[in-house]
């Protein structure tokens, strides 16, 4: 699935050389989604092909993944957002997988758990594996 | 975000930090390498690392792509965590004083094709250098890097209190081999059970992870661990902390063969969390007794103090017999 992100943003503060003592600081932190607000443009501005998963999924993911790792409310989730990098380890992963099974309905294979490390990844899969599932 | 912000202040000063590095903080104490069937545990307490001058001096060890690795991670705790690990590793690979002195900033690494990172070397490195094996996980109250020489290794770290959101039974339905979950079922001692889950889990990450697969590059229920006791080499719980014997695994794919090969140990460790360790086995010479695993466990906080562990901090579970 392709999928263009417009804003490439580095945390480029920290690969800079260390500054002389007598230079004022002049870098700029610039965060995805760590800010209460959110990002609302740079998420319209990442380009998806048509079969991206409904924004219901997304929030249902968001809400899987706030469960298991018990995210304060005021944690910022987005769909971009990596799961290692909120906390999640591999008994994280393996649990919130297993909670999206349930509640979908769908199978997951293992050998898929290591495209899933974001939130719109797993939303994205879960998509693909409930359009597969035969018609009740 | 709050370290973050601090971690940048430090970056600009670090170059006055630099010249007292040396003299406020004590070198790393090399080390000999393991023996052939030994591996070298070294763990650090994230709590107990509590100096931002020592975390600034850390932050320096670090590659450009680890730093920014570590700025990803969201809050303080993860970054501090995040950031803890990769300075472990780098220190503890450089006491091993490959070709001489090692710098840790120096140490390169690559990743397998699952994903497990390596040490890289350059050509003109000497032979011994390659024979480094390393692997490491961390929670977020303890971080274990474990070292061996030639046999690939791999370890796991996880709490002992450590709550599944699910029920223990119906994930290890999901995950685990028809042998563990009646293994896992036959316990009704609940504590005993969640107990016996955790061991489990750890033993069966650190098997994937010493083979250089990971968890999606061999499901988990494609092969199970079994204990063995001594006596009647059947496989039974046991609600005591003593030796429960040898651990083993086998294969699902081929029922007859055993995965003979890996020998396991598990730990508990510093009181508070269960450590699976997984290596090759020595390659018995006809008629020779193989080797035994053995375990040093050492605690560390980088460039401040070295301590080897023994007794309570560092029990053995099973697997050493």
């Amino acid at each position: 699935m392709a999928s263009v992100s417009a804003a490439s943003v580095a945390f480029r503060a920290l690969s800079k050389p260390p500054l002389k003592s007598n230079e004022t600081s002049r870098l700029k932190i610039v965060s995805l989604g760590w800010r209460k607000n959110g990002f609302p443009s740079l998420r319209s501005s990442r380009l998806h092909v048509s079969c991206a998963a409904k924004p219901e999924t997304v929030d249902k993911v968001c809400e899987i993944v706030r469960k298991q790792l018990a995210l304060p409310a005021e944690a910022d989730l987005t769909p971009e957002s990596k799961f290692s990098a909120i906390g999640a380890d591999s008994l994280d992963t393996v649990e919130i997988v297993m909670a999206l099974e349930e509640e979908f309905g769908i199978s997951v294979e293992e050998e898929s758990s290591q495209n899933i490390t974001t939130v719109q990844e797993a939303a994205d899969l879960i998509e693909k594996l409930v359009q597969k599932k035969p018609e009740a | 975000m709050i370290l973050f912000r601090r971690v940048v202040i430090f970056t600009m000063n670090s170059v006055c930090f630099q010249r007292n590095f040396a003299a406020a903080l004590s070198p790393l104490v090399p080390v000999k390498l393991p023996s052939r069937m030994e591996a070298h545990l070294w763990y650090v307490v994230p709590d107990e690392v509590k100096s931002s001058f020592l975390l600034s001096n850390y932050l320096d060890i670090l590659s450009p792509c680890e730093k920014e690795n570590v700025s990803r991670m969201r809050g303080e705790q993860l970054q501090k965590a995040a950031l803890l690990a990769r300075v472990l590793v780098r220190t503890t690979i450089a006491r091993y004083q490959i070709n001489g002195q090692v710098n840790p900033r120096s140490l390169k690494f690559k990743k397998n094709i699952h994903g497990k990172p390596e040490l890289e070397w350059d050509d003109d490195q000497c032979q011994c250098a390659s024979r480094l094996q390393f692997n490491i996980s961390h929670t977020s109250s303890l971080i274990l890097c474990g070292v061996t020489v030639d046999s690939p290794i791999g370890v796991d770290l996880e709490e002992k209190q450590r709550k599944l959101k699910n029920n223990i039974l119906a994930f290890a339905r999901r995950y685990f081999t028809p042998h563990e979950v009646k293994f896992l079922s036959s316990i009704s001692d609940p504590v005993v059970q969640h107990q016996h889950f955790v061991k489990l889990w750890t033993l069966k990450e650190s098997y994937v992870k010493a083979l250089g697969r990971g968890f999606s590059g061999l499901p988990f229920r494609m092969f199970t661990i079994q204990f063995r006791t001594t006596e009647n080499g059947d496989s039974c719980p046991s609600g005591e902390t003593n030796n429960e014997g040898e651990i083993i695994v086998k294969s699902l794919e081929d029922v007859n063969s055993f995965s003979s090969n890996w020998q396991f140990a598990l730990l508990e460790l510093a009181g508070s969390h269960y450590a699976a360790i997984c290596m090759e086995k020595d390659e018995a010479v006809e008629g020779e007794v193989p080797t035994p695993m053995k375990l040093t466990v050492r605690k560390t906080i980088p460039y401040v103090r070295d301590e080897l562990i023994s007794g309570p901090d560092a029990a053995v579970i099973s697997g050493l017999t």
